[in-house]
């Protein structure tokens, strides 16, 4: 392990070396263009890396999620409906603005905590803990007027003529005003419910 | 009365047994006319009727049927998604109508500051209605209707 | 001419268009009736038709019409509640297909079993029918008439009919549905106490500190029981649920510690917790001491299959399955000791840590607890084991006959307790569970019937699988069908029920209001009243017996069970039917009819007319002229007095609200077998089990032993079968109301949405569900109210359009003959159609 680590850092300091020696053969002209396509290729792999854990797949690579979340959407709406049009895990749970998404994925980095110390790898774990994380994407989508429902769902685009008439009346009294933003009612819509004691609404 | 509809069932059975008519195990039964060896096609799932028009009921008892879909609605012991609608406090803003104020009652008829839990797993007595044809009719008679339409007493 | 189904309906509806003649005009100007001599509805109460917990339910008539019900304010089991299904009661009546008159297939005006229905007379019918029966019963002997009933029939149409059948036609082949549902639970009350039907009773809902479900989705079988469950959980917040199935249902909405097992395991789970308790000293001592023994069950008791099949001819105790030895306490813990927590809890698939939080409600001193059961014990190869193991746990802790401390057995069928059991319509039993292989109960009942020593055989008729098996196999050649579903309710419908129905050497006789599947197999359909077109008694799964005067009429020409075993009665004399040595030891009994020895006898007779209730009809009692319930009635409690199993006078049920027997001097009793709740207790003795001998219960050793069937590479899943909330049993009622049927249409296959994707299927896709034994054609539905694990689906016995009977397998518990509907192998396949 010790000698890992000191291979390691042996390389990070023979990279540093030789790239904080000024260049003597090549010319400022190909290092500026050499350096945009290094800086292309580096962004392009970074937002790669960060598209890839940025889907279904890797969300559900972890068996809290699979297990958990996962097969609670499954019988929902947002996985199974009339078009096939169909709501994967980052359409909610990521925020698609670049600087929130950085923000959001950094806070991902406590997940992977989770993941590795084992916080809810069971069902029972999971269970215990699901009000405080179902409050943080509650508190979350409060925040930012449910920004990632309004993705996909834009008051503007609702002809509410198809809509059920409680369903209409409600969006019209509440949405449109803008008195109340999506998350206030449509909880628990993709996941089952934590204990709901106290919750507004929920009397 | 009584009298009359006794002779229309001898009429009835008159009827059949005049033409010397019978009826096969496939038609009385529902089957939809097949023998019980028989396999059908299975009927495509239902939708749910989503229509939010209240039905008559038969009787003033009768608890409603839901008028619409209730798709992924919780209740369980963290939560009561109809509640979050049809609970007293709830009704000014839902618009919903509110729970039977019977249902605030505990087993001894006394009323509790908030919905009894006995009460409390709606789908017991409240079910939705799926958009298909009753399979066989029903001559219940309302009783309103009857008396409406029955002569008034001399 | 052949009529369509539309043409019969029809037909009906002449009938019903006349009962409402007179119709069209606006009574009043204003647009509500105010009248009260019109307004006035009569009110009366009477026992829900529907499920064991046997709700009061208050129905109010108008002018020959029941047009309202709602539940009993003034009844104990329901305080004013009803399920979906019993608010809807007042509709069960009138659906459009109501049988009017009796119905006889044949052709050119004669029967003929290949003919279709035509109507005919009562006279006719009975004709023909009693000549099939005494063909019969020349030919091949009493062995060769059969009836099957009910524990929905009335407390006197199961006496009744029992009656007939043993004292008069001299056949023990009488069985009631009730053998699908109930008689393990009987056959563990026998074993572990001597005595049927549960100790405790509904008081202990609200008395207890946590609820053990053990195969029962009370959520949607027993819903007003489930009402009083959650309120005891949700006001009283330290009580806890315990919920043990083999997929997760609606009772898992309420459950603390929810558990889905691997079928059949709950026998190791059963045996996790006794060695749990032992284990950790948790056992009581002074309970044990005194009033348990501890014996070793015989193993290896086969699947009550057909006696040639391989896994009986492989058992080696199949021929006394029911047989136990003595042995010690000792013995009897390191019996346990290998159903470890480790091993029990690889076996099952539940969590260690679950299975030990359910072994702490019973093992902690401080928490009184109630185990419930229905079918998933029940209806199980081992289910008189399963019994008797949740026995031992609740005896090995004394948690038990005291308030809130309670193994409990649930019933499926309104009057299973009050009319199969208690009356005894079993091909073993008589009244207060007595049994025809006693000498000394046939000496007893030949007594209180006043019939000549040596007519009731020694020797049980056929049970409930035999019934079918044996039609198919010709030795039984009349067969009476009242008051249930056999062709929709029976495993196997096509290797055993609908070859058995159809075989020429059989004629079948149906009594039913409506044409089920059954009437539709049937040869001779008989029109029956039903619920409260009859003065009826019910006993529920807590020992209350519950009464109701007819209320309306029945339509047509419709007769009750009752009225049709009595007025066939007179169709026989003895001499046709009892053997010629009894009849010539007892003279005085030669060419009497049937009617005479057992209704005519001056017991059932001696109420007259003015005793019945001025204020109701009493259709039968009318036509025999005298009081003929309460004749029944009140010779049947003869059995029951003085043995444990008091019942009151029979007016005083017309009084209440039901009563829990013993009735001992005019109090019923709640808690049984404790001393100061029990008046059969001993002074000082604390408990007293009075069944056994000894005064005290059995524990038993029973090991876990595998199914009958279990899935294999071909036919890879498990197959469980059940009810759904909105329908009863096969919903020859409940589908015939038009909001019911609408709630929950067609039966679906409930399955988890993995085994769907693998098998490339979708929700709601068309699907054969298929066995070793036949298949029915479905849809694929991976949501909604139950949740399957992996490798399980679940399938609705409700929908006379699916019978999924033709796929399950009749394997039967060996002592209780029971049928495990809850467990066989099937394969699931598109039909490719859309």
């Amino acid at each position: 392990m010790m000698g890992l680590i000191r291979k390691a850092w042996g390389l990070v300091v023979w990279i540093w070396s030789t790239a904080s020696r000024p260049a003597r053969h090549l010319s400022i002209g190909f290092l500026a263009l050499g350096g945009f396509f290094a800086g292309v290729m580096f962004w392009g792999g970074f937002n790669t890396a960060l598209e890839a854990t940025n889907t279904e797949a890797f969300c559900i690579s972890c068996h809290e999620m699979e297990n958990n979340v996962f097969q609670e959407l499954k019988t929902t709406v947002h996985y199974s409906n009339r078009s096939g049009v169909r709501a994967s895990c980052p359409d909610c749970h990521v925020p698609h603005d670049w600087t929130d998404k950085i923000a959001r994925k950094m806070q991902a980095s406590k997940e992977v905590w989770g993941t590795l110390f084992g916080t809810i790898d069971t069902r029972e774990k999971f269970l215990a803990n699901r009000r405080k994380l179902a409050g943080h994407e509650w508190e979350r989508l409060k925040a930012n007027n449910s920004l990632e429902c309004r993705n996909c769902h834009s008051p503007e685009g609702m002809d509410i003529t198809v809509q059920s008439v409680r369903a209409s009346t409600a969006h019209q009294t509440y949405l449109f005003t803008g008195e109340k933003t999506c998350i206030d009612c449509h909880k628990g819509i993709a996941h089952e419910l934590p204990d709901m004691t106290g919750v507004p609404g929920w009397q | 009365m009584r009298i009359s509809s006794f002779c229309a069932v001898i009429a009835a059975v008159g009827v059949l047994l005049a033409g010397g008519a019978s009826l096969s195990e496939e038609l009385i039964t529902l089957r939809n006319g097949l023998s019980i060896d028989q396999e059908a096609a299975a009927p495509p799932l239902p939708k749910v009727e989503n229509h939010d028009k209240r039905r008559v009921r038969n009787f003033a008892e009768q608890p409603p049927t839901i008028p619409h879909t209730i798709r992924g609605y919780e209740v369980t012991r963290n939560a009561n998604k109809c509640l979050s609608c049809h609970s007293r406090i709830q009704t000014g803003e839902s618009q919903a109508p509110m729970v039977s104020v019977t249902h605030f009652m505990d087993r001894d008829n006394q009323v509790l500051a908030t919905v009894s839990p006995r009460r409390y797993f709606c789908n017991q007595c409240h079910v939705v209605q799926e958009d298909v044809k009753p399979l066989v009719n029903n001559d219940f008679v309302d009783v309103e209707l009857m008396l409406r339409n029955s002569e008034a007493p001399q | 001419m052949k009529l369509t189904r539309r043409d019969y309906i029809k037909a009906n509806a002449v009938a019903v268009a006349a009962g409402a003649a007179g119709l069209g005009k606006e009574a009043e100007a204003a647009n509500l009736v105010t009248d009260r001599s019109r307004t006035n509805l009569t009110w009366s109460k009477a026992a829900c038709r529907f499920c064991g917990t046997g709700c009061s339910v208050m129905v109010g008539t108008k002018d020959g019409k029941v047009v309202a019900s709602h539940g009993d304010v003034k009844a104990e089991v329901n305080r004013g509640l009803n399920c979906v299904k019993g608010y809807f009661l007042s509709k069960i009546l009138y659906g459009e297909d109501r049988l009017k008159t009796p119905l006889l297939r044949m052709k050119d005006g004669q029967y003929d079993k290949n003919g279709d229905f035509a109507p005919v007379s009562w006279e006719t019918a009975f004709d023909v029918m009693a000549e099939k029966f005494k063909e019969a019963i020349r030919k091949n002997g009493p062995t060769a008439i059969g009836m099957f009933g009910s524990g929905q029939w009335t407390v006197w149409e199961g006496y009744a009919a029992s009656k007939l059948m043993k004292a008069g036609f001299g056949s023990n082949n009488i069985e009631p549905n009730a053998r699908h549902c109930m008689a393990s639970a009987v056959a563990g009350f026998m074993r572990t106490f001597g005595i049927d039907e549960p100790m405790g009773c509904y008081d202990d809902i609200e008395a207890t500190d946590a609820f053990v479900l053990w195969g029962s989705n009370m959520a949607e079988m027993h819903p007003i029981l489930w009402t009083r469950l959650t309120d005891r959980r949700l006001s009283a917040p330290d009580t806890r649920v315990a919920v043990l199935s083999t997929y997760e249902h609606r009772c898992f909405d309420l459950a603390d510690i929810p558990m889905v097992f691997t079928p059949q395991t709950d026998l190791a789970i059963l045996n996790f917790i006794a060695n749990y308790i032992i284990q950790n000293d948790r056992v009581n001592w002074d309970f044990v001491d005194q009033h348990v023994n501890f014996r070793r069950g015989n193993t290896d008791i086969g699947y009550g299959l057909r006696p040639e099949h391989p896994l009986e001819q492989k058992a080696a105790n199949a021929d006394k399955a029911g047989g136990s030895q003595e042995m010690t306490f000792e013995e009897f813990r390191e019996f346990v000791a290998e159903y470890s927590l480790e091993k029990v809890s690889e076996l099952s698939g539940v969590p260690e840590q679950q299975l030990v939080e359910l072994a702490e409600l019973y093992a902690d001193p401080d928490r009184k607890v109630v185990s419930f059961w229905t079918m998933g014990f029940n209806q199980h190869t081992r289910g008189v084991w399963c019994n008797n193991l949740i026995y031992n746990i609740h005896l090995l802790v004394g948690k038990i006959a005291t308030p809130g401390n309670s193994p409990f057995s649930l019933t499926g069928q309104p009057s299973a307790c009050g009319t199969a059991r208690e009356v005894g319509t079993f091909s073993h039993r008589l009244p207060a569970d007595m049994v025809v292989t006693n000498p000394k109960h046939r000496a007893f009942a030949e007594k209180v019937w006043n019939i000549p020593a040596g007519v009731i055989p020694p020797k049980p008729g056929f049970h409930a699988a035999q019934h079918n098996r044996m039609l198919k196999d010709g030795k039984i050649n009349a067969y009476w069908v009242q008051c249930n579903n056999n062709m929709q309710a029976a495993a196997n419908l096509n290797e055993e029920t609908w070859p058995g129905y159809r075989n020429p050497e059989a004629f079948i006789v149906v009594s039913d209001p409506y044409p089920t599947v059954t009437a539709g197999a049937a040869d001779l359909i008989l029109p029956t009243a039903m619920w409260v077109e009859k003065e009826g008694a019910y006993g529920n799964a807590e020992r209350r017996t519950q009464f109701w005067h007819q209320l309306v009429k029945a339509p047509g020409e419709s007769r009750s069970d009752l009225w049709q075993l009595v007025e066939f009665s007179k169709r026989f004399t003895t001499d046709e039917v009892w053997p010629k040595e009894v009849l010539s030891a007892n003279p005085a009994f030669k060419g009497k009819t049937l009617y005479e020895v057992l209704f005519r006898n001056g017991s059932v007779d001696r109420f007259p007319l003015s005793e019945t209730s001025p204020d109701y009809d009493n259709d039968e009692s009318a036509d025999f002229g005298f009081y003929l319930q309460k004749g029944l009635f009140e010779e049947y409690a003869i059995f029951g007095r003085d043995h444990g199993h008091d019942l009151a006078p029979f007016e005083r049920y017309h009084e209440e609200r039901g009563l829990r027997w013993p009735v001992v001097d005019g109090k019923e009793t709640r808690w049984r077998f404790r001393e100061g709740s029990d008046p059969y207790v001993g002074k000082g003795k604390g408990y007293e089990f009075y069944g056994k001998p000894d005064g005290r219960a059995v524990i038993f050793a029973l090991p876990y032993e595998p199914p009958a069937e279990s899935p294999d590479e071909e036919y890879d899943l498990w197959l469980c079968t059940g009810r759904v909330l909105e329908h009863w049993h096969s919903g020859s009622m409940t589908q015939r109301v038009p909001e019911l049927y609408k709630s929950f249409p067609d039966a679906v296959v409930y399955m988890h949405p993995k085994d769907a994707e693998s098998r490339g299927l979708r929700r709601g896709q068309e699907i054969r569900v298929v066995s070793r034994r036949g298949e029915i054609v479905s849809r694929v539905e991976t949501r909604g109210r139950n949740k399957p694990p992996e490798g399980l689906v679940y399938v609705p016995w409700f929908d006379a359009s699916q019978l999924i009977n033709k796929v399950t397998l009749d394997a039967t518990d060996p002592i209780s003959k029971q049928t495990d509907y809850k467990k066989c192998a099937v394969k699931i396949v598109a039909t490719g159609r859309a």
